[in-house]
């Protein structure tokens, strides 16, 4: 991949760059407290755009598979029915996703592309959506408390699935083409050639910042092993079903999760709008049956659920990515503490023992 | 796409929350990370916020009831309409005549405006809120023993309490981002006490599970404070510095026995003394029960009151009693005067110093006379001397149980309503106002922890539409009143100025950080955490003295104890909820599963009388028999049957036409086969 060097002080302009070429720019901004968000960039609040930030909160999903998303309106008229899809086509660009956000849209093309059916409303929000991959290299301000990437294989550098990379090294930024069009920007002339000095930078950089993960890891490969095996026992579901007050908090703010539900809204008398919205596999209705049956009632059969998703073999095999990026917003936005780096430690941990009391043979 | 940090306005949380917006939509929510009382964490329904937000099947004009259809008029045709029909009501039949009623999830510049428009406008102090329908035992008792009808400390101090009592309250379904504080402080080292009949997520976590039967809490609480008690362990000092009336207390102690509070309550007399020695043990301690509820006499509540006063579990950090609110501005209704005898302060209508500082504020009388509770006025109309009702925000017919509503709004001259949508109750209306909704205004709400807060406009709302405290303006102004709010803002500023502990809460002032807790005042700008703190104030708490009673023993041929369970299922039924598809199925398909009503019967009970999930079961009792659909469920005690509160018919079958009960009905039942 092709990699330049520009100055600290240039860095907003590569959002000014991709201005000009017509992109709405999705940058990061700090609200109250910790609170920070991605939203438009415009003349107003350029100069408050942050290179180093705690992740924001919402997922940046959103701009590929938004929280609310109209489909289709459906209107009657002289006896005659017209359907007309709803679609969104906008021309992107996010400025400063992470790296463990940028494996998440990838897992979701995946998802929502890689398969026989191509989803169309998907498909046009992701077709030309620019990612500035922003790595995280500031212990203190970029990596949270929850944060496990190293464990997911999916930072503090994204190894691709980004349009640019650009990485703090001091002074100067180092800017990484991921695709062509990233490669475009890099030939204007903000941009200069590096060295091998600056190479054996980034490398220092990372291997400090990956220091500051040592007390945030989630063992995932002996988990991984007893949730596909089926060794988990059956009370470990339910001490973490006990804790589970089933608010779709991890489902909604996890930059890996797909699900969502439809629903008709009447919008006139002669007039019904469809409507995408997320859903979650932690709502007890989420598998109910027409007839009132529903195969994952309690509460741990859904958790169960969730996390067979997220770990079983099976899964990550078929997509060749984990549906778990690393990002911790699981950890933070649960009430019972039941994140996924606690609910590896409990399946590792009641598993093992078991095992060991047991001498399980296979 | 813009950030709008607002708050919640489903439960008495208040949770900080974002909504997203794209032009003028509603297109996204998440949590506020830094916001004292959620930190990052919301419920389902705040996740769904930005879909009920965007619900297009809202009102957009008022709509005025002509030969028995609703038709859309102008709002001046309705405003005229409705001044008209209030003066010439309060001509024929008196200011009294008029009664005024909102929901405890409206704000607090409309809830204020509108017990000063019965007040100064019209004359009458008959204003009262809906969940005052179950009763305003909690107001008046932590008024009569503490000072302050308010919880004493805040949600995130939870995590320093060292024990935690959850009385009987649901807290995973009705205030879950507490049920997490609860639940992060038991695996941090808390113990947990839980008490109650029904069994739920929280109560799942019990070190200590008091599964009392039915209406016993003040049984088991004074035997615990009499295990307490004689073992010494009661907080000398604190009671001998801050409290009166212990010696009767301790006088009516004696008349508590351990064993006979064990057989009386179901629970083992060593989990008893168990608890509360764990109880009593405790560096801090905190008590978390609900105000909301119906079912919760008096006697309940003064007991639980006399633990906390014994343990002196007051004026520190991690300890507290939580009067929690259901609804998310249940404390602030309360706060600016939604009571029929109490003034915006708490201050008795018939004061003579304190109604006379509101009146100069206000520039006109206050009646002395106490107005009619929600109860008296939705059961029959006041004894039939209401004529006309406005209902601001308030869905009675959905979500109070009690008998006789819609005959009472059948027989009304006048029914005002002001709501979103068209709800069941508007039906009845004759005049229909929409108001805005949430994200549409800038208003304040009061949350469980006594945090004033604000919810932001994010959006404006449909053309046309004004926010309810402007409605009220300018109704007074046709009726000869003239107030000048131009803004909420300048409606809280006059708040501050007639309810003392808000006299520091200016917009300006909750707009920095998340709000502030009350008391809120010029010299404690920065609100309080935790009440009393201090002793300076010379507040003497109160014990009050709790008889024993006679603890119902059911009879042999009636063997099961009938509970109709009041808010559990408040939120099915809200209106609100319909309007999110997720939030539907997921509180809804109740209904779908069950659409003849349920009972809810234990899976012990089911068995032993052959009954399986969706028969059809007939309950008896002495005064009357029921058919409903059996719901079988391990969150039900054996020996009881759970009816919810809007299974009206049943209620009614049981207890007679006008029947109301807050106690258990002791039944059996049989498998209907006809």
């Amino acid at each position: 991949m092709k990699a330049r060097i520009l100055d600290r002080a240039d860095v907003l302009k590569i959002v000014d760059l991709l201005r000009q070429q017509g992109y709405e720019v999705m940058a990061p901004f700090c609200g109250r407290g910790r609170d920070t968000y991605f939203d438009v960039v415009t003349e107003q609040n350029r100069d408050q755009v942050q290179t180093h930030f705690a992740n924001p909160y919402y997922p940046p999903k959103r701009y590929v598979l938004p929280h609310i998303e109209p489909m289709l309106k459906v209107t009657r008229a002289n006896g005659n029915v017209r359907i007309e899809p709803i679609y969104e086509e906008p021309k992107r660009a996010i400025f400063g996703i992470r790296s463990c956000d940028v494996a998440g849209i990838y897992h979701l093309d995946l998802f929502y592309l890689g398969g026989s059916f191509r989803d169309t409303y998907y498909d046009k929000r992701r077709k030309n959506l620019f990612l500035v991959n922003m790595v995280c290299t500031d212990p203190d301000r970029d990596v949270g408390d929850e944060c496990f990437c190293v464990c997911a294989d999916t930072g503090p550098a994204a190894r691709d699935r980004f349009d640019l990379q650009l990485m703090d090294l001091g002074d100067e930024f180092m800017a990484v083409a991921g695709t062509p069009a990233g490669e475009s920007l890099l030939a204007d002339p903000v941009f200069r050639r590096g060295t091998e000095a600056h190479v054996e930078k980034r490398r220092a950089i990372l291997d400090e910042v990956r220091k500051r993960f040592k007390t945030s890891t989630s063992w995932f490969s002996a988990t991984v092993r007893y949730v596909s095996h089926g060794e988990v026992l059956e009370k470990t579901w339910e001490e973490i079903g006990n804790r589970c007050i089933e608010c779709g908090g991890c489902t909604y703010v996890c930059p890996a999760c797909t699900c969502f539900t439809v629903s008709d809204r009447q919008t006139g008398p002669d007039e019904v709008e469809r409507v995408r919205i997320w859903d979650s596999c932690a709502l007890g209705g989420f598998t109910r049956m027409a007839g009132g049956h529903n195969p994952r009632k309690a509460v741990h059969d859904r958790r169960n659920r969730r996390f067979f998703r997220k770990l079983a073999h099976y899964f990550i095999q078929r997509e060749l990515s984990m549906a778990c990026v690393g990002c911790g917003r699981c950890v933070d936005v649960c009430h019972g503490n039941i994140g996924m780096p606690s609910v590896v430690e409990m399946i590792r941990r009641a598993t093992a023992e078991f095992e060991n009391h047991e001498h399980v043979s296979r | 796409m813009a950030h709008t940090l607002s708050t919640c306005t489903f439960c008495g949380v208040g949770c900080g929350l974002y909504l997203e917006t794209e032009g003028n939509r509603v297109a996204g929510v998440y949590p506020s990370f830094s916001h004292p009382a959620n930190r990052g964490r919301i419920c389902a329904r705040g996740w769904h916020v930005h879909e009920v937000a965007s619900s297009p099947d809202r009102l957009k004009s008022p709509l005025l009831r002509r030969n028995g259809q609703f038709h859309e008029v102008s709002w001046d045709e309705a405003f005229g309409f409705v001044a008209a029909r209030l003066n010439q009501i309060r001509d024929r039949h008196g200011p009294d005549s008029i009664a005024f009623l909102n929901s405890p999830r409206c704000a607090n510049e409309e809830s204020y405006l509108l017990q000063k428009f019965a007040r100064a406008v019209i004359g009458t102090n008959n204003v009262d809120h809906g969940a005052g329908v179950y009763c305003n035992n909690s107001v008046e008792i932590l008024l009569d023993m503490l000072g302050v009808p308010a919880t004493t400390n805040s949600i995130e101090e939870l995590a320093h309490s060292e024990v935690i009592l959850v009385d009987v309250i649901d807290l995973a379904r009705r205030l879950p981002t507490v049920a997490g504080a609860v639940i992060r402080a038991k695996l941090n080292g808390a113990r947990l006490i839980v008490v109650g009949t029904r069994s739920h997520r929280v109560a799942e976590l019990a070190d200590f599970y008091l599964r009392i039967k039915p209406n016993t809490e003040s049984l088991l609480y004074g035997a615990m404070a009499k295990v307490i008690e004689d073992r010494g362990l009661m907080n000398l000092p604190f009671i001998k510095s801050r409290c009166s009336d212990y010696q009767p207390f301790l006088a009516q102690l004696r008349s508590y026995d351990l064993v006979q509070a064990a057989e009386g309550c179901g629970v083992s007399s060593e989990l008893i003394e168990a608890a509360a020695l764990a109880y009593a043990g405790a560096r801090s301690a905190a008590v978390l029960y609900s105000s909301s509820m119906g079912e919760k006499s008096e006697q309940n509540i003064r007991a639980l009151i006399n633990l906390v006063l014994l343990t002196g579990n007051l004026g520190k950090q991690g300890a507290g009693i939580f009067a929690l609110a259901e609804q998310n501005n249940l404390q602030g209704v309360c706060d600016v005067g939604v009571l029929p005898d109490r003034l915006p302060g708490y201050a008795r209508v018939s004061s003579v110093g304190p109604r006379a500082a509101v009146e100069r504020v206000w520039g006109s009388k206050i009646p002395v006379t106490p107005g009619l509770s929600a109860r008296s006025i939705l059961t029959d109309r006041g004894e039939g001397k209401v004529k006309a009702l406005w209902l601001s925000r308030y869905d009675p017919v959905t979500t109070a149980f009690l008998p006789g509503i819609e005959d009472s709004l059948r027989e009304l001259d006048l029914v005002v309503v002001q709501h979103l949508f068209m709800t069941d109750t508007a039906q009845y209306a004759h005049v229909v106002l929409p108001t805005t909704a949430f994200g549409e205004e800038q208003v304040s709400f009061t949350s469980t922890e006594r945090r004033i807060q604000l919810a932001e406009k994010a959006i404006d709302p449909p053309a046309g539409l004004t926010p309810g405290w402007q409605q009220l303006t300018k109704l007074a102004g046709m009726m000869g009143i003239c107030w000048k709010y131009r803004s909420a803002a300048e409606v809280m500023q006059e708040i501050g100025e007639v309810v003392p502990f808000y006299s520091g809460a200016s917009y300006e002032n909750l707009a920095h950080d998340y709000g502030r807790q009350w008391p809120c005042t010029k010299d404690t700008p920065l609100g309080t955490r935790f009440l009393y703190a201090d002793h300076q104030g010379g507040t003497r708490f109160k014990f009050v003295p709790v008889q024993p009673g006679e603890w119902f023993v059911a009879p042999k041929n009636l063997p099961l104890m009938l509970v109709f369970g009041h808010s559990l299922y408040y939120w099915n039924q809200n209106v609100l909820i319909r309007h999110s598809e997720t939030l539907k199925r997921e509180y809804r398909s109740l209904f779908l599963d069950y659409p003849d009503g349920f009972a809810e019967i234990s899976i012990e009970d089911a068995k032993q009388f052959q009954i399986r999930d969706g028969e059809k079961i007939r309950l008896y009792a002495a005064t009357g028999s029921a058919v409903s659909t059996a719901r079988v469920t391990p969150e039900v005690m054996q020996g009881t049957i759970y009816v919810p509160y809007f299974a009206s018919d049943v209620q009614q079958q049981i207890l007679g036409e006008r029947g109301f009960s807050s106690k258990a009905v002791p039944v059996r039942v049989e498998k209907e086969t006809a």
